[in-house]
């Protein structure tokens, strides 16, 4: 223990003794500080060069003034670093600093040609841009009943200006987003006419966050426009809603994906919902999340009893809903016939009722129909739509295994039968391989090679296996159904004898 | 003869280069093609957003689809200027934060200097997100090609998917998510509000050689040398794209270029008419038939092609029948036969042991005392084996261990047991052990004999 102890403390005196050369003869010998001083202000140099010459785009300079121009950065700064800002391509801290401060826009690299005009697109092109789900109607179709619960709930909120939590909950797909955010359009209108007090909107996404934390940077970015570290912001926004101030206008905090803030700890999620309690605040917070019981089966207790009791459940769509969601959509267009959209829905609103889920077939089937050079999308585009989108490929996969593949797929069949286990191991499977192989007559491969069968099988998850390195012992569990290997090599059969 | 010579001596470095290095050779999937093609070009043209997987077994050609649709659309210039293309690869970014930062680079954000990422991970994310939400259709479209999908799937919160599909499915920049895995169940990995926004467009690659015609005419193709009207066509394809010198596609720059060869039409015309004919000879086929009965896909027959490629030699400038059945044979034996075969005799001694000892009691595990004692027993009577001692029949066990013909019961835990009383279980068949003592060589009578019965 004792030259354990020796080495660290040999090489603190090494270093000492190295600090103290760098000091004395400064000037004889090139001492490494220095060599890497000099390294670094090369490379700093290097830096600089190729962004003076190649990546000064014209767009730069013109996003910075822009952005200067918009947040009028007198308030914070210097004259003279602003003036530096604009004029000399920023290092890379500099460049984050000012992301941090909010003075750089993030933007995206345009276009160098126009977009297409929306004269030149033909009928069914038009009907596929309808049709995306990005583009979000003015008024939801079918979620009247549910607006005017979260409008009366908000607008009550806002004129009493007093603060509450609302938690609603849905099954992905459902309209819960589009509605809220909705609402808060139609109240941010009300708003500009007067016809209403003024209050903040704040989102954020549990799923946009790396961790439950970020959320307060998120939300006192969205309140300030500046980045800072969440302990920061997290005692700033304390400050904000526990302490009385003048003038105090409501802010409405939308909080998406809750189960994704809940930590061991809660301390995010009580937070959020502790503030409106406080008198202060004047925040009302709308959460959403996926499953209706959450807040009992996840939350504590002082957390689900902020939470209260003013819920609402999003059903999901049924067919006919999913069908007039879709006809809304069309708008007046006669791109999709009637009952196309009808065998739509009836098949979508059976498996999950997801509104996007439709769209999205909706959509396929316009460029089947686009490819077929037809003009209208028919039941027949559709029904290939379906077959793609709700795909089974299992079937064709092993239809298209080597031939081997498929006798090591019968024999692992053949040993769940045998041994009545779900579970079997290489070596029984492989015995089944000896005998099936014997019976048809062809040439057994070695177990070596029937182990790359099986990590092949089991790569395109047609079989679930252990690592290879087991050997014969490694455990195979079948992840297709019994009936569809007899059912695809059966069929495959007869086909090859015709 | 030396112009002869150095016509086979091209034709080989063709044939192995071309084997190697054409990334964007795609035979086949007609319609696969098209559609990924179609809904790229939506993308880049129309700022469609759209998600897509790419699914199919190991070998089948996902990446080369995208490779090629890649290469055939990158020639148009509406399509380069108005898209970025980025790459990941679930190998290399093994969790989000390493791919967010190679995103960042990749799509080279105001954060992003020379390579360099600044910030934090929340920060990136963020910036990326209002980037993203910044942009709208006059904006450039970008491509998410991400490969090994599956293992996107394992990251923390799946939150980088997430993201990546809740972007192409609202009213920001256009994007297009392209996710290759080979696995056919990988939707059932994502989360349900990942599954929702996934638009669930699947495109599905199964070798379509399932007819064994189609995979000899495959094999006579990658063996043929092309007319020079058809290199030169080729090799126009690649120089046009090499002409772009973006660095969305890292594999041009060492991509197989046709131009570089020129055949004699004469030596063309007999090298093919030689293999024609040599791979319809039936000892040919057979062969080929039973490659083709292990795998159908074109990365295993490509693999095997290299290796007959590789045999040319300046005596036979031609691909014989018989290399080709020699090879194939190679192919089917089996390694630990092999292995088998070079133990020493003591060593096959111990292995013969285990046979009766796992014969007797059926498959039950072994350790060295009972090996070393039905050996014994086996040793006191026999001529040659009876001065071995202990020590190093122990030292022969080990061996056979660290060989992994047998292996402990557990993986762990092995420091309590003594290692002579630690229990084993034999990883080999009692057929290959059979085999081995058939092909070993110089075999003493009296191992030949024991190994036939454990009766002594």
């Amino acid at each position: 223990s004792r030259l354990a102890e020796g080495t660290p403390r040999r090489s603190i005196q090494l270093s000492n003794i190295v600090e103290q050369r760098v000091f004395k003869d400064d000037e004889i010998i090139s001492t490494p500080k220095r060599g890497n001083k000099k390294k670094s202000t090369e490379d700093a140099d290097a830096d600089y060069s190729p962004r003076k010459s190649v990546q000064k785009t014209p767009t730069r300079p013109r996003r910075i003034s822009a952005s200067t121009k918009s947040t009028a950065t007198p308030t914070h700064g210097t004259v003279a670093a602003a003036a530096a800002a604009s004029a000399a391509p920023m290092t890379p801290s500099q460049k984050l600093k000012k992301i941090r401060s909010g003075e750089l826009s993030p933007s995206m690299q345009q276009r160098s040609g126009k977009p297409v005009d929306d004269l030149l697109k033909s009928k069914l092109q038009l009907a596929r841009e309808q049709l995306h789900v990005s583009v979000v109607p003015k008024s939801l179709p079918c979620r009247e009943k549910e607006f005017e619960n979260i409008y009366s709930f908000l607008e009550g909120k806002i004129q009493d200006q007093c603060g509450g939590c609302m938690y609603v909950s849905g099954v992905p797909g459902t309209g819960k987003t589009a509605t809220v955010t909705g609402v808060i359009r139609t109240l941010q209108r009300l708003v500009a006419q007067d016809k209403l007090p003024g209050f903040d909107f704040l989102e954020i996404n549990g799923m946009r966050l790396t961790e439950p934390r970020q959320a307060y940077v998120q939300i006192y970015k969205q309140l300030t426009g500046k980045t800072v570290s969440w302990e920061h912001a997290h005692t700033l926004l304390e400050k904000r809603f526990t302490t009385p101030a003048h003038r105090r206008v409501t802010t409405v905090l939308l909080v998406d994906e809750l189960d994704i803030l809940c930590n061991r700890r809660q301390d995010v999620v009580y937070n959020l919902l502790d503030w409106p309690t406080k008198s202060a605040a004047r925040l009302v917070v709308v959460t959403i999340a996926n499953t209706m019981d959450l807040p009992e089966r996840l939350l504590m207790g002082k957390v689900t009893s902020r939470l209260g009791l003013t819920r609402l459940t999003f059903q999901p769509y049924t067919h006919k809903q999913l069908q007039e969601i879709v006809t809304a959509r069309l708008g007046g267009s006669e791109a999709f016939k009637g009952e196309a959209v009808q065998l739509v829905a009836r098949k979508v609103a059976a498996v999950s009722g997801d509104a996007r889920r439709a769209l999205d077939i909706c959509r396929r089937a316009t460029e089947i129909a686009d490819t077929a050079l037809d003009k209208c999308v028919t039941m027949l585009h559709v029904q290939q739509a379906l077959g793609e989108m709700i795909a089974s490929a299992k079937v064709q996969a092993i239809k298209n295994c080597s031939r081997l593949e498929q006798i090591f797929l019968q024999a692992v069949a053949a040993e769940v039968t045998r041994t009545g286990v779900e579970e079997s191991t290489f070596m029984g499977v492989y015995t089944q391989v000896e005998t099936i192989a014997a019976f048809m007559g062809v040439s057994l491969p070695p177990p070596g090679r029937a182990l790359r069968l099986c990590a092949k099988l089991g790569a395109e998850r047609l079989i679930i296996s252990e690592h290879s390195r087991n050997d014969l012992f490694q455990k195979i569990l079948l992840n297709v159904s019994t009936d569809d290997i007899h059912y695809a090599l059966r069929v495959g059969e007869v086909g090859s004898v015709n | 003869m030396p112009d002869d010579s150095q016509e086979w001596r091209k034709a080989r470095r063709f044939l192995k280069e071309r084997l190697q290095r054409d990334y964007t050779t795609l035979r086949g999937y007609q319609e696969e093609r098209s559609n990924v093609r179609q809904l790229l070009q939506r993308t880049a043209e129309m700022g469609e957003s759209n998600s897509l997987l790419l699914i199919g077994p190991r070998g089948a050609g996902k990446t080369t689809l995208i490779n090629a649709v890649l290469t055939d659309l990158l020639v148009n210039k509406s399509f380069v200027d108005n898209t970025l293309i980025v790459h990941l690869d679930g190998n290399l970014h093994t969790d989000d934060r390493i791919a967010l930062k190679s995103i960042t680079v990749q799509m080279r954000l105001e954060n992003a200097a020379d390579g360099k990422v600044f910030g934090s991970f929340a920060e990136n994310l963020a910036f990326l997100l209002q980037c993203l939400k910044a942009g709208d259709k006059k904006s450039k479209s970008v491509v998410f090609v991400l490969e090994e999908f599956d293992l996107f799937c394992t990251h923390h919160n799946q939150t980088l998917l997430y993201n990546l599909f809740d972007v192409s499915q609202s009213a920001q920049a256009p994007i297009c998510v392209l996710g290759v895995t080979c696995r056919l169940d990988v939707i059932e990995l994502l989360e349900k509000r990942v599954k929702s926004r996934f638009s669930h467009r699947q495109v599905f690659l199964f070798p379509s050689a399932d007819h064994f015609e189609e995979y000899t005419k495959l094999c006579q193709e990658l063996l043929s040398i092309p007319s020079n009207r058809e290199l030169k066509a080729s090799a126009d394809r690649i120089d046009s794209l090499e002409l772009l010198t973006s660095d969305s596609l890292n594999f041009h720059r060492n991509h197989f270029d046709g131009v570089e060869y020129e055949f004699d039409s004469k030596f063309v015309e007999s090298w093919n008419k030689h293999h024609a004919k040599m791979l319809t000879s039936s000892q040919a086929q057979k062969s080929l038939q039973m490659l083709y009965d292990f795998d159908i896909s074109e990365a295993f027959l490509k693999n095997f092609l290299f290796r007959l490629v590789a045999q040319l030699k300046p005596d036979v400038p031609h691909i014989t029948v018989d290399q080709l059945t020699a090879l194939a044979a190679q192919y089917e034996g089996d390694d630990k036969i092999d292995l088998l075969c070079g133990l020493s005799v003591l060593e096959l001694c111990l292995i013969i042991a285990i046979k009766h000892h796992s014969e007797i009691y059926d498959r039950d595990p072994f350790n060295f005392e009972i090996v070393f004692a039905r050996f014994s027993k086996f040793a006191k009577v026999s001529t040659t084996m009876q001065s071995v001692e202990r020590s190093i029949v122990l030292k022969a066990f080990e061996h056979l261990r660290i060989g992994e013909l047998i292996m402990p019961l557990t993986n762990s835990g092995t420091g309590k047991v003594q290692k002579e009383f630690e229990m084993h279980k034999m990883a080999l068949t009692y057929g290959q052990i059979q085999q081995a003592v058939q092909r070993y060589q110089a075999l003493p009578t009296e191992v030949a004999q024991w190994a036939q019965s454990s009766l002594i």
